[in-house]
């Protein structure tokens, strides 16, 4: 920021208030906290990805100086340690149900911490060495013996839906966990039958992690005087963990604390509790004394939860015109080796048609499970996917029926018009000008000059190419959110709220909130979470609920103690409540030109002994809501690619991005939200891929020498601008910024190099699109043309 | 990374008798292949001998027509180094994209080369260049130096004082990155001296290997035109999850008229 913010109001890109800590290292991350006297875990950790495990052996291991116990999956079960409570799917009223579509139940299966009779990937968690050092436990995690009976994996997603693929559980029919349908059926066929043209798609959306900059940490503690654990660790949101520790553990909710203080990247990946974190807290008991344990980046490459991993076939159906007819298709999505979470699957394929008019729609949506680590919903959880899909199939229908892309695209955008418009599998888009929105994104990234940047960069021997690819989010998550703020008579103001920044700069966003709608200073609030021992309730951050929900919490807050503050100012003022104006941190009694602060007021509710009962004690008010209508963000990108045809390297050389935020809170942030988010949509275009041997299920990149992380050399400056068209399903109007980047990004980038392509007649590169895919495809192309012209 | 005792010793000699006889000892130079190796329990040895305290196996010289680089010279003074930007400019801009910024001030060229990565960019230097390896016993040709994967002709107890590069009439090294670890996917270097043209390729194969009938075309004419239809045969070349060996075989002989371009155009200058 070259210039310093006007003011700390909403809209001002006021600069964040936590980086100074976090830039200099003062931050407090997992593995910052040591507790005195702890000792240190270390799992043990299958090398095979599908396994009977026929017996643990910890006699050697025991032997090793310094280790205190060796834990395993039976002795988990001795203690009564339940499953990890996944929720196949997040409970939100605005997403559609899936459901198997002979009425039987959709398999789930237990997944406890540690591995209790067989293995599902590699990496999983068998036993845990509590030892007196980090070494001690490595020594003794070495010494562990394991006797596996092997089986035969299977880690591709197509594959392991096949009916002979290796079965990961033998109490189900097959891998196949959910095989459900959703749209219409009858009416796509119908469609279909009186089409002009079908253009057909085949692909795989393949698996990706999140690769956190701070990897997993976990400190557990047990105070066995009073039957009470805590857990030191990065979560999006202590409280759920804290919920879900105490079912893990069996006991009641107060018997657990969770502690998580700065989180260095989420994304998804640290949505759901994880193995290690109950292992801590249990293992603290059973030592009696605290027990640490920090992942090292190749145990996260194996074991975060990672994320996509969706096989795709679809087909749309054009009239003579380019309309839109209907959509058709099957998506199979992969939770990896634990029936964890099929929500992906629901957020994609409840969007298929995304932000086109498409009447009618059906598809086939199957949730699978591989001898891969688990999945969850990561980074704009399942619509990356399906807008990547939809993008895809508009720009191979221009090319197939000849169609312009841009007019293809307007001719079939829902309008303004149509809001709130209902798309064929019964989600109910709220507002919104999508081609408005696209037209600006195509005049920012200056569309119509692109045919003279290709002649240029033909001259210098470059393919030049410009894709364009819209998205359409549905923001729904945890409903619930609440916030518990406090004026005190020191001129500060507390908020305590159960969602924590994972990155996202709450305690700058949120404390401008609150200096708009209370008017005391920005640097006098102060944003409180991340330890349920005051944080009562909170949903986490995640489904861009974080400011979408403070901010309607926060709301709330303020306007019942500006309210309350009316009441004792009035006292004050000596004036009736109902005249006093509240402006600016001031209320005023209108005429007499008298006024007194909120800080002011919140000294009288401490002070003043004429107080009736109701306003007496802390100037404090409790916002607590559920929201159960969904978000509707949307926005455009416009990406150009020069592709170097003898090696088939890709340089981007320009990037447009325009987002519909409703009202922006901080300009700055929602642009570096949009920044990582394109970073982290292109990562999974060009560079990332969590490659399972399809054969054995071995993890070939479990490490940064081969895990292919987008760098800032890999990006040209972002062109990012966003627009404000208030949601009419939000009470300020606000629409989440933190997934858009990512969301269009896979698509755009596809388009940009099959258009860069298309001279050679490459229809389409998978992704990543590396190197060698694009090299490949340009001698494919120039084969089979060669081919044609004998 | 398992228990060793530390040696730093501050002369050769005493380096070379604490690694005498015993095949447990292993010489750390920058450490930033074995650092990571030992910390993953890849690696265990019972003693390791620093060789940074030893001033005579550092620093940058010129000795008539050959560059004398000192094994424990981190890879950031060949990049600053006004001497190896005056004889071998094409050296400074590989050493310049080694690794990162911390790499470069920690990794050396004795370091690099004795470990033989098949990826590793100081290798094709020295061997396009026709370097000759100086150790405390003797000169090892370029030739005779790189065996294979990680393998070297070093014998136990050898330790790299010094690399000594004839200065070329023109060379380039053209590297493309692995995505991931950005070693190379494939480097070629190529050299044009009085004794010919040399094209050493690194990354592609299980060791740094002589391109040899581009060597021969471009010793007819060094000029880019000169490699149209030299192919490289894939057989042999390194396959992974990042590039096949036909793709490889593919850049390799691209990267190779790229640098004989390069080469020239620094030659014209």
């Amino acid at each position: 920021m070259a210039q310093p913010a006007r003011s700390s109001r909403i809209g001002e890109p006021v600069r964040r208030k936590e980086d100074l800590r976090l830039i200099t290292g003062a931050g407090c991350f997992s593995d910052d906290v040591s507790l005195p006297g702890q000792a240190y875990a270390v799992m043990v950790r299958s090398p095979h990805a599908h396994a009977r495990l026929r017996s643990i052996d910890a006699g050697k291991a025991l032997t090793v100086p310094g280790v205190i116990a060796v834990l395993t999956g039976h002795d988990l079960l001795a203690d009564g340690l339940k499953p990890i409570p996944h929720r196949p799917f997040s409970p939100h009223p605005a997403d559609i149900p899936l459901a198997n579509t002979d009425g039987t139940p959709m398999f789930t299966a237990p997944h406890h911490a540690l591995v209790i009779d067989k293995v599902r990937h590699v990496g999983e968690a068998l036993a845990m060495v509590i030892a007196e050092t980090i070494a001690a436990a490595k020594d003794g995690a070495e010494a562990v013996e394991v006797d596996y009976e092997l089986l035969p994996a299977v880690a591709n997603t197509a594959a392991a839906a096949r009916p002979d693929a290796p079965r990961l559980f033998e109490n189900a029919r097959s891998n196949v966990c959910l095989d459900a349908e959703a749209g219409d059926g009858k009416a796509t066929a119908a469609a279909f039958a009186c089409a002009a043209h079908v253009v057909r798609f085949e692909t795989w959306i393949p698996r990706v992690t999140g690769v956190p900059m701070e990897p997993r940490a976990a400190v557990g503690a047990y105070d066995a005087s009073i039957g009470h654990y805590t857990l030191h660790a990065g979560t999006s949101g202590a409280w759920r963990t804290k919920m879900d520790l105490a079912i893990m553990l069996g006991v009641a909710e107060d018997a657990v604390r969770v502690v998580t203080r700065d989180v260095g990247g989420h994304f998804g990946t640290r949505g759901m509790l994880y193995a290690e974190f109950a292992l801590v807290v249990w293992a603290a008991r059973r030592a009696g004394r605290p027990v640490k344990w920090t992942c090292e980046r190749h145990e996260a490459f194996a074991t975060d939860y990672q994320g996509r991993d969706l096989v795709v076939e679809a087909e749309l159906a054009l009239d003579k015109d380019g309309r839109f007819l209907a959509m058709r298709g099957s998506n199979i999505s992969n939770a990896g080796g634990h029936t964890t979470n099929f929500s992906p699957l629901r957020k994609g394929v409840e969007i298929m048609s995304t932000i086109y008019r498409v009447p009618a729609a059906h598809f086939r949506a199957r949730g699978i499970v591989s001898n891969t680590a688990p999945t969850r919903p990561y980074r704009s959880s399942g619509r990356p996917e399906v807008i990547y899909v939809m993008e895809r199939l508009i720009d191979l229908a221009a090319r197939q029926c000849g169609f312009d892309r841009v007019e293809l695209r307007r001719r079939n955008l829902v309008t303004a018009a149509e809001m709130p418009y209902t798309n064929p599998f019964g989600m109910i888009y709220d507002s919104g000008d999508y081609p408005g929105v696209m037209e600006k994104a195509l005049t920012l990234g200056d569309w119509a000059g692109f045919p003279a940047r290709r002649a240029e960069a033909r001259a210098r021997g470059k393919c030049r190419g410009i894709g364009v690819a819209n998205y359409v989010d549905t923001a729904s998550g945890v409903p619930r959110e609440r916030a518990e703020m406090t004026v005190h008579p020191d001129g500060t103001v507390d908020v305590i709220i159960g969602t924590v920044s994972t990155g996202q700069g709450h305690e700058t966003s949120f404390a401008q909130l609150v200096t708009e709608w209370l008017g005391v200073p920005f640097d006098k609030v102060r944003i409180l979470t991340g330890d349920t021992e005051f944080v009562r309730f909170g949903g986490g951050t995640h489904s861009g609920r974080g400011m979408r929900l403070a901010s309607i919490v926060i709301w709330g807050a303020s306007r019942k103690i500006i309210e309350k503050g009316k009441r004792i100012a009035a006292l004050l003022l000596e004036c009736e409540p109902g005249t006093v104006e509240f402006r600016d941190g001031l209320f005023a009694r209108p005429g007499a030109g008298r006024t007194v602060s909120l800080f002011d007021v919140a000294r009288g509710a401490r002070d003043l002994l004429d107080l009736s009962q109701d306003l007496r004690g802390p100037l404090a008010a409790i916002a607590d809501e559920t929201v159960s209508v969904a978000q509707f963000p949307y926005g455009c990108q416009v990406a150009e690619v020069e592709i170097d045809p003898e090696l088939g390297t890709l340089e981007i050389v320009r990037y447009t991005a325009v987002d519909d935020v409703g009202r922006a809170v901080n300009p700055a942030i929602i642009h570096g939200q949009v920044h990582g988010g394109i970073a982290q949509g292109v990562g999974q275009a060009l560079l990332e891929q969590c490659y399972y041997d399809p054969d054995t299920g071995q993890l070939l990149s479990g490490s940064f020498m081969d895990y292919a992380m987008p760098r800032a050399d890999n990006f040209p400056f972002f062109n990012t601008e966003y627009v404000e068209i208030p949601s009419p399903t939000h009470p300020l109007g606000m629409r989440p910024a933190g997934e858009g980047g990512t969301a269009p990004a896979l698509g755009v980038m596809i388009n940009a190099i099959a258009d860069a392509l298309s001279e050679f007649g490459v229809r389409h590169v998978e992704m990543p699109a590396t190197p060698e895919r694009i090299w490949r495809a340009i001698r494919e192309a120039r084969g089979s043309a060669g081919e044609r012209r004998r | 990374m398992y228990d060793f005792s530390y040696h730093k010793p501050a002369s050769l000699d005493e380096a070379a008798s604490l690694i005498s006889g015993r095949d447990d000892v292993k010489l750390l130079a920058g450490g930033m292949s074995l650092i990571p190796a030992l910390k993953l329990r890849l690696a265990t040895y019972s003693d390791l001998v620093d060789l940074g305290a030893i001033d005579a196996l550092k620093g940058i010289r010129r000795e008539g027509n050959t560059l004398v680089i000192g094994a424990m010279t981190p890879h950031a003074e060949v990049v600053a180094s006004a001497e190896v930007e005056r004889a071998i400019p094409a050296l400074a801009e590989l050493a310049g994209g080694i690794g990162d910024p911390l790499v470069r001030n920690r990794g050396t060229m004795g370091g690099s080369i004795a470990n033989a990565d098949p990826a590793a960019d100081y290798p094709a230097s020295v061997l396009g260049l026709a370097a000759t390896v100086v150790t405390n016993r003797r000169e090892i040709a370029a030739d005779q130096f790189f065996l294979g994967l990680f393998e070297t002709a070093l014998k136990p107890g050898e330790i790299i004082t010094a690399v000594r590069f004839p200065i070329p009439e023109a060379a380039a090294y053209c590297k493309f990155p692995q995505p991931a670890s950005r070693f190379a996917l494939a480097g070629v270097f190529v050299a044009k001296t009085a004794g010919g043209v040399r094209v050493a390729v690194t990354g592609a194969g299980p060791s740094v290997f002589r391109f040899k009938e581009a060597e021969a075309a471009l010793a007819k004419k060094f000029d880019p035109a000169a490699l149209d239809g030299i192919e490289v045969r894939p057989d042999g070349l390194n396959s992974d999850i990042h590039a096949s060996a036909e793709y490889r075989a593919s850049c390799v002989v691209v990267l190779a008229r790229r640098a004989v371009m390069k080469a020239r155009e620094a030659g014209a200058r």
